[in-house]
């Protein structure tokens, strides 16, 4: 442990001396304040800032900085924001902003050869590089400074299916790097690549291989398990102390395919702790052992530091998309609690493991079956966020309705069906990590909200709602205390930073980017 | 131009149909009859045929097959081979498209329940008759739409206009179609097609949304329930 944090100061000073302009690694290990170096601001996902210039006595007179229009496709990532500068993307698109002005710096365009443009998270940085995944599942290295292609990689082949969407994490000398794609039936995995050279550190695959532990979770006699599933389509979180990375996966395929693969899946919608030298795997934690609605569980797995029946324990949280919160020891996976956000219609309980049991007549028939949630997930790829002062979770929490068809007559490939949607609303609701119990509930209304969280140390909680309104919470009630009308539905999560003493928070509406601050 | 399109698609539709009877007969035995592998690999996802473009990559293996691995050559014509590339692509097209779920959905699928425990839910738990009737709204009800859209459309109908009734402070009150409703802002359209909108806290708003009961339902129905209902409203032609 001692060895990993020497070993990563060293890196971090030797690069710092280098560097100009260019990210110094010290910054990912410390909270966001006048730099936000990687998806979730730091490396616990807590999606938390310690800045409180903005705070709850002058918010009131919250105005606008400036804003960006990209003239793209709605913005879903996060930006990094690295001495003075802005980096996010949209698929195949990255920019460079001035964090103070709103300006470009430079943009970069990618022409990917076909995969889909579903969204984009973001880039990862390393010294003076960033890290950029494409549609078509390439990974690229990007010059900061103007946006130059370093290299180039192929991930995946994406005639099989695979693409990718999600921003790298960088730990160490590695650049983690995960896939998506669940149209067709092909393995996930999670990749670690050499962020001078490009060239693959290891690969972690979802499934076992036959034999390995794990295995015994899929059909022995059919090839199920090759058919695979369990992409890695979000950015994990990771412990430098423990030198564990956690990775949320996603849902086996055939997806609604439950027939086909009896038996838990492993390891597909599972959290997973990998160690980030080797990619061995340390732990894991199957929110939804086999899975059939596509409730992957790819929702941060947030890591903070905290009493838990009267001792104090290495914690990690996720409100998965089944409708679900987890509250796990990291240092080993031994499980805590398991307790649902929202209402849902699925499970008979929950098991000695603390997984929730699956009704049988609620896997997806000919017939068709009704379902809360749906498989767009009482929660989704929107950020939570976690204050530790108040010791509260905050996630999106859906009731969407939808109805599951099976439609599969022969062997099942790919999806094997389809649900559709019946009815969705939308809430934002506060966790207490101890007991699950829902502190308050603040109404969104009719919709599907897709807006992320971020609290602050000025006890202030920023989200949108699916109406087109930005709004900031009181952490503490759920109360509102300031909206704003941005012309759109937030697609994104909110980020904050500090340059020259001003304090600014960043949220993307469709394909705009607004900071906001205290007037100057 | 589009003669010639149709055209086109009619003999790609051909060399399918020729290539899966020419695909259960020389490989099915070995890969399955649709393809998914049986004693030797599933096709629909093999990398080789993802990757193929017109039978670059299956060809050869078709003609000289893989002998180390067991395959036999087979003897087959050229446009044979190309009527079995066809089909499999065909193959891979339909497993990435097996979510589609749309309007030639066969109603066997969906006839599971039993249409007189279904006339009783409408009649009786579901309250469905204190707002329809068989021989007056609903009356052919069933040709109207596909089967599915018609079990969509009873469980989720999405086109119920919310009427509010909005009170200003004055003691005005203001009826119309809902325009917008959230935390902040109301706004309608009042009987003579006018807009109007107020700061949500001045005034008092009054929601009449005639679907609220279908709302209700999704979380009180058992897909028995669901099933039971399809089946009585498909009868209702």
């Amino acid at each position: 442990m001692k060895a990993n944090l020497a070993r990563c100061a060293a890196l971090c000073g030797s690069l710092a001396a280098a560097l100009a302009q260019g990210l110094d690694p010290a910054a990912l290990l410390k909270p966001p304040t006048d730099t936000w170096p990687t998806y979730n601001g730091d490396y616990t996902g807590r999606r938390y800032s310690p800045l409180r210039q903005i705070n709850s006595s002058n918010i009131k007179s919250l105005t606008m900085a400036w804003a960006f229009q990209a003239n793209a496709d709605a913005i879903k990532s996060t930006p990094l924001e690295v001495n003075g500068i802005l980096y996010f993307t949209v698929p195949e698109q990255v920019w460079a902003v001035d964090a103070r002005t709103g300006r470009q710096v430079w943009h970069y365009r990618y022409r990917s050869e076909g995969g889909d443009h579903i969204g984009h998270r973001g880039v990862g940085m390393w010294g003076n590089w960033l890290y950029f995944e494409t549609p078509d599942a390439h990974l690229i290295s990007l010059d900061a400074k103007d946006g130059h292609v370093r290299w180039n990689i192929e991930l995946a082949d994406v005639k099989l299916g695979y693409f990718a969407t999600m921003a790298p994490l960088i730990v160490g000398n590695h650049v983690i790097a995960g896939v998506s794609g669940d149209a067709t039936d092909i393995p996930g995995f999670l990749e670690s690549v050499d962020p001078e050279t490009g060239k693959m550190q290891w690969r972690w695959y979802t499934e076992p291989k036959a034999g390995e532990p794990g295995s015994e979770t899929w059909p022995k006699d059919s090839d199920a398990i090759g058919h695979g599933g369990g992409m890695t389509w979000m950015t994990g979180t990771y412990d430098p102390t423990l030198n564990l990375l956690y990775w949320g996966t996603g849902n086996p395929n055939p997806v609604l395919a439950g027939d086909a693969r009896l038996g838990d899946n492993l390891y597909t919608c599972s959290i997973v702790a990998l160690n980030p030298d080797t990619g061995k795997l340390a732990w894991y934690f199957q929110p939804s052992p086999h899975d059939t609605h596509d409730w992957d569980a790819v929702q941060t797995p947030v890591l903070f530091d905290a009493d838990f029946g009267g001792k104090p324990r290495k914690l990690l949280a996720q409100a998965s998309r089944n409708g679900f919160f987890f509250v796990l020891d990291r240092t080993n996976g031994e499980h805590l609690l398991t307790a649902p956000f929202t209402e849902t219609n699925w499970t008979s309980g929950i098991d000695a493991r603390g997984r929730p049991v699956a009704l049988k007549e609620k896997e997806p028939h000919a017939d068709g079956r009704l379902l809360l949630p749906g498989s767009d997930g009482a929660t989704n790829w929107m950020a939570p966020s976690f204050d530790p002062g108040l010791g509260l979770f905050y996630v999106v929490a859906r009731r969407v309705f939808s109805i599951f068809y099976y439609t599969a007559t022969g062997k099942p490939e790919g999806w094997a069906g389809r649900d559709h949607n019946l009815y969705e609303e939308s809430t934002i609701r506060a966790i207490d990590y101890r007991t699950g119990e829902i502190r308050w509930n603040h109404e969104l209304g009719p919709g599907e909200s897709v807006a992320g969280i971020l609290t602050t140390a000025g006890n202030l909680l920023f989200t949108g709602d699916s109406q087109g309104n930005l709004l900031v919470l009181d952490p503490a009630t759920g109360k509102t205390l300031w909206h704003v009308n941005a012309g759109g539905p937030m697609f994104s999560s909110p980020m904050s930073y500090e340059l020259d003493g001003r304090q600014y928070v960043v949220e993307g509406v469709q394909g705009v980017l607004y900071a906001w601050a205290l007037p100057e | 131009m589009i003669r010639l399109f149709v055209f086109l698609i009619a003999a790609a539709a051909c060399a399918e149909q020729r290539g899966q009877k020419e695909f259960v007969q020389s490989c099915g035995f070995c890969h399955g009859e649709d393809a998914t592998g049986s004693r030797a690999p599933d096709l629909v996802r093999s990398p080789l045929v993802n990757r193929d473009a017109n039978g670059d990559l299956i060809a050869p293996v078709i003609r000289n097959g893989r002998p180390d691995q067991g395959m036999p050559a087979l003897p087959l014509s050229d446009s044979t081979i190309q009527d079995i590339v066809a089909f499999l692509h065909l193959r891979v097209k339909q497993a990435a498209s097996s979510s589609r779920v749309g309007g030639d959905y066969p109603i066997e699928r969906l006839l599971t329940g039993n249409a007189e425990a279904g006339r009783a839910y409408f009649n009786g738990a579901g309250q469905c008759a204190s707002c329809h009737s068989p021989t007056g709204d609903l009356a052919g009800v069933a040709k109207k739409y596909p089967p599915i859209f018609l079990e969509e459309r009873f469980l989720s109908p999405r086109r119920g206009f919310v009427t509010l009734t909005v009170t200003t402070p004055s003691g005005e009150q203001i009826t119309g179609r809902r325009d917008h409703l959230d935390e902040f802002t109301v706004s309608l359209r009042d009987a003579s097609g006018w807009y109007h909108s107020w700061a949500r806290n001045k005034v008092k708003v009054e929601i009449h949304d005639p679907l609220q009961a279908h709302r209700e339902l999704l979380a009180k129905y058992t897909d028995a329930d669901i099933h039971n209902l399809f089946a009585y409203l498909e009868t209702l032609k």
